[in-house]
This record gives structure tokens, sequence and C-alpha cells, in this order.
């Protein structure tokens, strides 16, 4: 793989009657330059809305560099991905609305490192865009789009043949790039509220959650999928839960357009409501369907809400009138087999029973929608069947959704608005190396990494909370000693040895004794629940070294 | 997801103070002073109830202390409400210091403690 910095290599850009010209090119390569500085700066196209636009440029640089493919990806700016724009000779991937995570693969390490990238002979494993792959292309270049010093996005070129791409082809893109990203970004401030298709879209989009939860052993992942010609009231939702808890929320509400995404946002809002004061699944949605009915327009919705417990890798689920999950595990992908409860709105007081299941160290529960799996004339245990077929040995919930949506969204778009959200119970690694701010909301953080760190050791509830709050105040202690005003930050590890655990804290502040009768409480319960506490405090630091036995299992 | 949170009821002589979820030093300064701001003049005391902490470390004693010796400056008595099946007794046993006020198993039996043990009162 070949990059170039976009500091090393100023992009041309073009004045009137300017043409920048690369050092060592050839003549003839720098005529094609001329010409392609005539394609991109062609007077007309500025005439074109910005649809017309991005389709004209994409065939000039099509032609400019008799390549296969053309795609233009754009930066969602709050989800941290790119999402395809506009394409030539991948026409699928604007359709099925590949997302691609920033920093990872091709064009996520352009977006990411904001260079440009010509892959000579494709390694598959390089490339994360299902879409890529299977048009089986062989070389690729990439650059990004820069507008006023912000990413807008990436602009990338294939070739079904191997091939070199040069720096005269790297010009002509940057040509185009220079052409396409003023013109994206003038665009994207008026498009955004046309007729109600785009106002309802972008109701969608502010009702759905705009970061996922980060929690040790966890991997998630979700999409949202608007139908081709109107949007839905699908949602999903992924929420952190007190003691170590994550909960997943998938649902649709019956009807379209403006008024199911309106009433999606209050349900969604109201089981999230219902869900952090700590109700099970089961009752969450029983409390959600009394809220239906309290409703005053008619309104019916389906819904499944799981709870996973990263403690004890139990899920603990119910569903109300929705389809079943599915899990994925290394055997293959199974819808689970349940009666779901009535839909939510469906009748007064309805009942709604839970269910639990373990997931397995790399096991995913996987929600949707109906959307997803429903086609006209087609039975739906079919369209399921499919569903599973295509999540059969994911490795990971950002895998599966990609292949949920490879398989299961047709060239044309979907028919019905569909969501998804896939859960992974991760593996807990062997050992923890730890870098931390030093700021004191860490803690938290630590608490919960570390808990499920000593139960995946076979910790038992008594060795978990002594060892949690040695560590903490081990922890506190390094964050009140960075008293500095910069970002400091501190390191902690981790290790297990036949029922021995060493944990080490490390702070480059200096030791504080401790003020006042009340502030030597965090040492004494330091030295109260381990076996052992070694304090070592130098010039640039203090190190804690703390190691318990914990009891036999 | 906030990390710990504290719930404040009047009751007819006291301020109850439900603390709930983890407290530690991101949180613990300021569970105190609403604690001890929203508490009234007139009131005889405090119920502090623990009942529904799932995490208290050394910053979290150190608040309980500071509560009871501002409400002390003030008259006023602190009652602590931790269950027997409490993590806060972990901590409390781990930091080896006792228990920082009378503590009593249920919020009724605070209430009752702090409107006065002697029945010449009503």
């Amino acid at each position: 793989m070949t990059t170039w910095s976009s500091e090393g290599q100023p992009a041309p850009r073009l004045g009137t009657g300017q043409i920048a010209l690369l050092p060592a090119e050839s003549i003839e390569e720098a005529s094609d330059q001329v010409r392609s500085s005539y394609r991109f700066s062609d007077p007309a196209l500025s005439e074109l809305p910005l649809e017309q636009l991005l389709d004209e440029l994409l065939n000039r640089v099509q032609e400019a560099l008799e390549v296969d493919t053309v795609a233009i990806l754009l930066y969602d700016e709050e989800a941290n991905q790119l999402v395809a724009r506009a394409a030539k000779g991948i026409e699928e991937e604007v359709e099925r609305g590949v997302r691609l995570p920033l920093g990872q693969g091709f064009a996520g390490r352009i977006a990411g490192e904001r260079v440009a990238i010509f892959i000579a002979d494709v390694d598959h494993a390089d490339i994360l865009n299902p879409i890529l792959r299977e048009k089986g292309i062989r070389s690729l270049l990439g650059i990004p789009l820069i507008v006023e010093g912000s990413l807008i996005g990436v602009l990338h070129v294939g070739s079904l043949t191997p091939r070199t791409f040069g720096q005269a082809d790297l010009s002509v893109l940057q040509m185009a790039a220079a052409r396409a990203g003023p013109a994206i970004e003038r665009a994207s401030l008026f498009a955004a509220l046309e007729h109600e298709h785009r106002v309802s879209a972008a109701l969608q989009r502010s009702l759905l959650p705009k970061r996922l939860v980060e929690v040790v052993g966890v991997e998630v992942a979700a999409r949202y999928l608007p139908a081709r010609e109107e949007v839905g009231g699908d949602w999903y939702d992924v929420m952190e839960l007190p003691r170590g808890q994550v909960g997943v929320v998938i649902g649709d509400v019956v009807g379209h357009g403006i008024a199911a995404a309106a009433l999606m946002g209050r349900l969604r809002t109201a089981l999230h409501a219902y869900a952090i004061e700590g109700h099970g699944p089961g009752r969450t949605l029983e409390l959600v369907d009394r809220f239906v009915q309290s409703i005053s327009e008619p309104a019916m919705a389906t819904a499944a809400y799981a709870v996973f417990d990263t403690y004890s890798s139990k899920v603990c689920y119910a569903t109300a009138g929705h389809l079943p999950p599915i899990v994925i595990s290394a055997t293959g992908a199974t819808a689970l087999d349940i009666t779901p409860a009535p839909p939510l709105g469906a009748f007064p007081y309805g009942r709604c029973p839970e269910h639990e299941l373990t997931l397995g160290t790399d096991e995913m529960l996987f929600l949707y929608t109906d959307g997803l799996v429903e086609r006209r004339g087609i039975p739906l245990n079919q369209g399921i069947d499919a569903l599973t077929d295509a999540l059969t040995g994911s490795p990971s919930p950002e895998a599966a959704c990609v292949r949920a949506m490879a398989e299961l969204v047709p060239d044309e778009g979907l028919q019905d608005d569909a969501a998804i959200v896939a859960l992974q119970n991760s593996p807990v690694p062997a050992e923890l190396h730890l870098r931390l701010p030093a700021q004191p909301k860490t803690l938290a953080h630590v608490r919960r990494v570390l808990r499920r760190w000593l139960a995946h050791h076979g910790a038992d509830e008594s060795d978990v909370a002594e060892v949690t709050i040695a560590v903490s105040e081990a922890c506190a202690n390094a964050i009140e000693h960075a008293y500095s005003p910069a970002p400091a930050s501190f390191e902690l590890d981790a290790s297990c040895r036949n029922r021995e655990i060493t944990v080490a804290i490390r702070d480059e502040g200096r030791w504080r004794p401790p003020r006042g009768s009340n502030r030597g409480r965090g040492l004494s319960i330091m030295v109260a629940a381990m076996d052992d506490v070694q304090i070592d405090r130098t010039d640039t630091g203090t190190q804690v070294v703390m190691r318990r036995h914990l009891k036999p299992q | 997801m906030s990390l710990g949170d504290v719930e404040i009821t009047l009751a007819s002589h006291a301020l109850i103070a439900r603390l709930t979820g983890e407290i530690d030093m991101s949180n613990a300064e300021e569970i105190g002073a609403t604690v001890i701001g929203a508490t009234p003049n007139e009131a005889s005391g405090v119920v502090l109830d623990l009942s529904g902490v799932d995490y208290l470390d050394s910053a979290g004693i150190y608040v309980v202390y500071g509560i009871r010796a501002s409400l002390q400056a003030r008259g006023q008595n602190l009652i602590l409400v931790i269950p027997p099946e409490s993590p806060v007794h972990d901590t409390l046993r781990l930091s080896g210091t006792g228990r920082p006020g009378e503590t009593t198993e249920t919020v009724d039996e605070a209430l009752r403690a702090i409107d006065g043990p002697s029945p010449a009162h009503g």
C-alpha cells in the first residue's frame, strides 16, 4: 500500500488560466492533465444540481482515468463513519447505504489519516466494504475530500485488472475532488428539507442514538435503513445500565411517514426512560404498552428489548409482537423459538413474559425489524432463513450488520424501512494494560472493566467487591496526584497467575501524604482489602502494586 | 447513565436523602453539598438512606463525615440507613473506622430515631 500525505503533495488548485503541473511528469501526461483540467473546470458543471453534478463528475473521472469503478463517500461526523453517496460501476454501494468506520480499511484510512492511498494488488483483508470484494476489484486509488481544512469525504477509483496508478492519475483525482468538495459542502447546507421524505428522514435520524455505548466486553453495532420511497417508524436503541448491564432495543411503529417517525421518537424515549429506571425487559415493554394505550390517536408497535449482563453473560429479553431475535454462534445463526407477547397497544393490560439465555464468548444477539426480511410473495420464514444464512460466521456485530445488508437489501433498495442492532459478548483479555485519563469519572470505567475481568478469572462476589474498591482507591490517589493543569494520565496493569491477581497502578505525579483524619482511609482500604500492597514513590511518579489470592473455586 | 444520584424527600421533622448507584470521588462532594443545601433549619435531622447504593468509596465516607459535621454545627442529627446486605458495609469494614453515625436498617426506624425516642415528645 502506498500513501501520499496531503501535506507533502499539495493538491493542484486551479485558478483562472492556471494549470498546476507536478514535477517529474512527462509531456504526454501533462497534456493529459490539461485535458482533465478542462473536464473538471467546465463552467457548465456549475449549473447542475448536486445529484447531477456528482453524476457528471464521476462520469468524467471514469472517462479520464479509464477505471471500472468510481465512488464518493461522505463523512457523517456524528456517527464518525463514511456513507456511500454516489458511485459508478458499484451503484449497489449507494443503494445498500454502505457505512464504513473511520480509521480502518481502505476508505476508512484515507479519511482517518487524510492521505491518498494506492493499493496495487488488493489484499481483501484490507477491504471492509463487501461490495468492493464482491466485484473483485484488483487496484484502488483514493483521496480524501477536504474543504477548508475539514474532512467531508473520500473519492476513490478502482480497476478490475491490476494496474499502477501514478502521480498523473492522482492529480486528475485531486482536480475532481477540488471541484466536487465545495459543491457537496454548499449543497448539503440547502439540501436538508426539500420534501416530506427528507423531513422525515432527518427527523428519523435525529431520533436515533448518535453514538453507541462503549462497555468493555461488549461490542455493539446498529443500522437504520430508510425505505426507497418513504421513512417509517423503525428504531433501535442501545443503553448502558447500572451494574455492568447493557440494554438493546429494536422497535417498529405500524405506519409510514412523519407521523410514524414522530411516534417512534416518543416510544423510543418512553422505553429508554422505563429501562434506565431499572425495570426488566418484560415490565419495560408492559409499561410502554400502557403508554401506547394512553395515546389518543390509534397506535400500534412491535418491539424487542434485551438486557445483557456483562458479569454473568446472561441475556434477559422480552418481545411484544416482534420477530424472534437471532443468536449467532460459532456453529451458525438461529432464530429463537419463542412466542411473542401481543404488540404494544394491541390489547389492554397485555402481559409480557421474559426469557433468558446465555451468550458464550464471541456469541451475538441480533435484533432486526421485518423490513429487512419481508418480501412481497415470499413467506416470512424464508426471509428469516435467508437472514440466518447471511449471518452465519459473522465474526463481529459490525460484520453481521454489513452481511445482513449485503445479502438482504435488494439492489433497488428496501420497500419498507429496517433497523438492526447486534450485540456481542466479546472476549475478556487475559491481562489488562490500560492507559487512562487522570479524571474522577475514569474511576467508574475502571471498576466496570475490573469487575468483568475479575469475574472472568473466577473471582467470587466478595473478591470482586474488595479488589474493586482497593483498585478504585489506588486509582483515585493516582488521579489526585495528577494536579498539574495539563491533561494527565495513569496506567493500570492487571494479571492473574495461579489464582493470585496482581494489579499495578502507575502515575507520573508526586505521592501526597494523606491529609486529615479521613483522607488516609483510601490507603487503609487498600491494605485491608489486599494481601500485599507495595507503594514505590520516586521523583518521576508513584507505583502501587497490590496482590491478592482469590478464594478457591 | 448517571453514576450516582440523590433523591430528596421531606418528612414531617426530617429530610430523607436517598442515595443510589455508585458514589466515588467524581460525585461524592456534590451529593454531600446537595444534601446539606436541601436541609431546612427547622428539620430535626437527616436520614441518609444508603440502601440503594451499589458502591461507596473513601471519598463517600469522607462526605458522610462532612454531612455529619455540618449538621452537628446546626444542632441536627444524622441517621444512616444501611441494610445488612449493603456493599456499604464492605467499605466501612475495610476502612476500619466504624460507622460514621447512628445506623438503622430501614427508613422507618431512622425516622422514629430522629423524631426522638422519648414518648414525652408526643
